[in-house]
């Protein structure tokens, strides 16, 4: 069970075809569907939905912590350490939030190769298109900073990026 | 059967009646021969598992005796943690994820999922905000500290240059004490 908003990352539409049954043999696939319903799925269901009604009385929520933001290492006063505390905390949380869209966008585009079989390459290119993109971008942010990774190394290796464009273009 | 005794002619009796039986033949019948053990029935050997032999092995008690030990013990807290476990999730199922209301400041532990880790943080660890701001007490007495010490070295600095501050003095006696007795016969 996923905990995000359905409608922010919808699913595609099925693609099932239409049944065009032409002869009067039964169709294996459709007894086998139907054994493993009754056989798996409605006992599984049946128990899900006692247990269902026996928790219906204590129910509880949980709720998505909001961050506020707070000035990042290149607005700190040199030496305010409280400011660089505040900073690395929020570029940590900022990090895993990174690797979390990184495997949301891989997991759309595992999902899309599942679906299209042995045409992905034209159908879902949209999907790895977005993939490639991303997986970039992060590599670039946050690629070699290592296990130790924090957020002056970071700044530093931005800073390492803008002198080699700059280097670049001069 | 002339010349036999009641008895023996009863045996022989007897043994008619089952003349395929090892003890039943007419030599031996009440005679005093020892019978051979691999020529005689097996008695007690009946009802499907065999005569009870004595088989010769290396001793199995002290890894029975290990297992059994080790079995009760993982039984003894691993049963009453099972039982917990299974009636939390069966009774007192999972949180769902719902939006914040509006206005509404969450609890630290209403932000997690399963019950036993929300009565965990609930009951035994501080909240997060709070670990947050210990931290930051914890660098604002660094701070002082290491600012002390830099201040400290650059006032013992300008002391030691100046010489005008009440560190880097070397007391001198009192100037009453000084015998000037001697000074008033410079020549001897």
């Amino acid at each position: 069970m996923k905990d995000h908003d359905k409608a922010a990352y919808p699913e595609p539409p099925r693609k099932t075809p239409v049944v065009d049954k032409q002869t009067s043999l039964p169709n294996p696939a459709v007894i086998l569907s139907n054994l493993f319903y009754y056989s798996v799925d409605v006992p599984v269901s049946t128990f899900r939905g006692a247990l269902d009604s026996i928790r219906s009385n204590n129910k509880s929520v949980y709720y998505h912590q909001k961050f506020r933001r707070v000035p990042e290492l290149v607005d700190c006063e040199h030496g305010d350490y409280l400011c660089y505390y505040e900073a690395e905390m929020q570029w940590r949380r900022d990090y895993k939030v990174d690797q979390e869209i990184v495997k949301v966008i891989q997991e759309r585009m595992r999902a899309c190769y599942q679906r299209e079989g042995s045409s992905y390459v034209q159908n879902c290119a949209k999907e790895i298109e977005q993939f490639e993109e991303t997986s970039n971008n992060f590599q670039l942010r946050y690629g070699d900073l290592g296990a130790y990774a924090s957020g002056r190394k970071c700044l530093m290796k931005q800073k390492e990026r803008m002198m080699a464009a700059q280097a670049q273009t001069s | 059967m002339v010349g036999m005794s009641v008895l023996r002619s009863a045996a022989a009796f007897a043994a008619r009646l089952s003349p395929l039986k090892s003890g039943n033949n007419a030599a031996q019948l009440l005679s005093r021969t020892i019978p051979r053990t691999d020529k005689v029935a097996v008695r007690f050997g009946g009802g499907g598992h065999g005569k009870q032999m004595f088989v010769v092995k290396s001793t199995e008690f002290y890894d029975s005796r290990f297992l059994r030990l080790l079995r009760f013990y993982l039984m003894l807290t691993g049963i009453p943690v099972a039982i917990i476990i299974t009636g939390v999730n069966v009774f007192k199922g999972e949180a769902e994820l719902t939006e914040i209301p509006e206005g509404y400041e969450p609890e630290h532990w209403e932000y997690y999922k399963h019950p036993i880790t929300r009565w965990m943080t609930r009951t035994l660890f501080d909240s997060p905000v709070k670990d947050y701001e210990k931290m930051m007490a914890a660098i604002q007495y660094e701070k002082d500290k290491s600012d002390m010490r830099l201040t400290k070295l650059e006032v013992s600095r300008q002391m030691r240059m100046k010489g005008d501050g009440p560190w880097f003095q070397v007391k001198t006696p009192n100037k009453d004490l000084i015998h000037y007795g001697h000074k008033s016969t410079p020549d001897d």
